[in-house]
């Protein structure tokens, strides 16, 4: 599904003096299969510009097209190709059992039983559930991770054929967080589903995202490679965001070593680094 | 809807008059008004009462369009008010379009309980937009805080208003993201017929009462944590004080509004 923004605004409480430009004036477009991430300072305008995106939220002015359909200015009526989750989405589970929940969006589509059973499943194992093991059980006895999953396993009964996610691993621990974006990532490659996601940490943005979003004040701020602009020392700081931890690396082995080190993305690349320098004359990388 | 831009009553910051008189005494005339507007009949003090309103959003420095516009959810029932009156009064006839008579009382009558709603509102308005919702429970705490002494705990009670106040809005902002979420998700919130209706529900409130029982302990826990024993010996940053403004304040608005109740009853 292509996204497409043109010149969108969006201000709470217009007309009072609370009015609040959350977004102003965005230009976007997302094509299928793109895994974007969106990054940028507290109060810049992301989770609102996602929640536009979705036609989740209806913009003030300007316009969101869904493959070239304008939604206008009611906001989508129900679901089908596009999932989203607010901030938390495990907030939403409300059904008896974790299976029910998850049927919830297949049932509402209308689909037969067995193939609502069927996609359940395929749901619940795409977030690494086991439908046997957790089916049965009430979503609210599980622990915040595996509520997050089930939450994430009710858009993707949907068969979604876009993700928009606000923040999806917040307040997750550590291995849980790295499990989802691992899931996100396969998810993207193996089925050409879109993921949009929000995210503070640029570690899992590193991991994450082909292509970057930085938001800023209610405007792109920049939109480009994600390598390229989470190399970009000067330009995370301006937007006050932290340097992945492997940019970060290189960047102290160059002042440590007088030269420039080219910053690498992932970790593997970052131990091959490290072991050229300790084993080659000159430190390969060192330019 | 954006059910989070619901402004009924919101605070309007300034610093006319009106924000500047102590809240006791706005609460207190506020009060007062509503009784008057109550107790006269007739248009004549109406007019007064209306001259009295219109003072009173001048000092509180209010854009009419403001409070014009948060009159709106009140539409359908000033309208509803009017019609009744309109159809079930008798007497004098002034037309007649078939079986449907209109009478000069029920028209009265109409105009005359939809100014006085308008008015009962309005008067409320002005209290809630000149006074921050901190300051008018605090005040409300105060006032009620001679009933301490038949054991009536002045200080919880208007803690309870103030928290109560302050989750209005938050709930309203979760609903509105709970609805919207549950949508996305194939909800069918607030179409079909009556059964379907009443099911939609379901997913919209659970999570609402999952959540406000969350924030209730949080607030509880938080509260705990930082030694809240309610309201014994406790004291005040802010210190209301009744000064030479209040005393014009309040003598002008007994004034104008005995003067209404004189030529009303």
């Amino acid at each position: 599904m292509h996204i497409e923004a043109h010149n969108v605004s969006l201000s709470y409480q217009e007309g009072t003096p609370f009015e609040f430009k959350a977004v102003s004036g965005v230009d976007l477009a997302f094509a299928p299969g793109e895994r974007i991430g969106i990054a940028g300072p507290v109060g810049s305008g992301k989770s609102t510009l996602l929640a536009l995106l979705a036609g989740i939220m209806a913009p003030t002015s300007g316009d969101v097209a869904h493959d070239g359909r304008k939604l206008g200015r009611k906001p989508l009526p129900g679901p089908g190709s596009l999932g989203f989750a607010f901030q938390s989405p495990e907030n939403c589970l409300f059904e008896k059992t974790v299976h029910d929940d998850v049927a919830f969006a297949p049932r509402a589509l209308g689909l037969k039983a067995e193939e609502v059973n069927r996609l359940t499943k395929e749901a619940l194992a795409c977030v690494g559930l086991d439908v046997e093991r957790f089916g049965s059980r009430s979503p609210f006895s599980l622990s915040l991770g595996e509520q997050r999953r089930v939450a994430l396993a009710g858009l993707l009964a949907m068969r979604p054929r876009v993700l928009l996610l606000d923040e999806p691993t917040a307040h997750l621990d550590p291995l849980c967080r790295h499990d989802i974006i691992e899931r996100l990532v396969r998810l993207n490659d193996e089925t050409g589903v879109t993921v949009v996601m929000v995210g503070h940490d640029m570690d899992e943005m590193a991991h994450f995202s082909k292509r970057l979003v930085i938001m800023d004040g209610g405007r792109v701020a920049a939109d480009d490679d994600s390598g390229r602009l989470l190399s970009d020392r000067n330009l995370l700081e301006r937007y006050s965001l932290r340097l992945p931890g492997t940019v970060e690396l290189c960047h102290l082995l160059g002042e440590a070593t007088g030269g420039i080190v080219a910053p690498v993305l992932d970790e593997p690349a970052a131990v091959e680094l490290l072991f050229q320098m300790a084993g080659g004359a000159e430190g390969a990388s060192c330019s | 809807m954006q059910l989070s831009s619901v402004t009924i009553g919101q605070y309007y910051p300034g610093t006319s008059l009106l924000h500047r008189i102590d809240p006791r005494i706005k609460i207190m005339a506020a009060f007062a008004y509503v009784i008057v507007l109550f107790l006269v009949h007739g248009f004549g003090p109406l007019a007064l009462l209306a001259a009295i309103l219109l003072a009173g959003i001048l000092f509180a420095g209010i854009p009419a369009v403001w409070l014009l516009r948060s009159l709106r959810p009140m539409l359908i029932l000033l309208l509803i008010t009017f019609f009744f009156q309109l159809l079930f009064r008798g007497g004098e006839e002034l037309a007649r379009l078939g079986p449907v008579a209109l009478y000069r009382e029920g028209l009265e009558q109409g105009a005359f309980l939809v100014t006085r709603l308008v008015f009962l509102v309005l008067s409320g308005f002005i209290l809630t937009f000149t006074t921050p919702p901190v300051l008018l429970t605090d005040a409300f705490g105060r006032m009620i805080s001679p009933l301490e002494k038949i054991r009536i705990p002045s200080y919880e009670l208007a803690l309870m208003m103030t928290i109560a106040l302050r989750f209005i809005p938050l709930l309203l902002m979760e609903l509105d993201r709970i609805i919207k979420a549950q949508r996305a998700r194939g909800a069918s919130i607030g179409t079909g017929g009556l059964l379907r209706r009443a099911r939609a529900v379901m997913p919209v409130l659970i999570p609402l009462f999952v959540m406000s029982f969350r924030h209730a302990d949080e607030l509880a826990l938080a509260m705990e944590s930082r030694c809240y024993r309610g309201g014994k010996g406790r004291t005040m940053r802010r210190k209301l004080r009744f000064g030479w403004r209040d005393a014009v304040f309040t003598a002008v608005a007994a004034a104008a509004l005995s003067t209404s109740l004189w030529i009303g009853i």
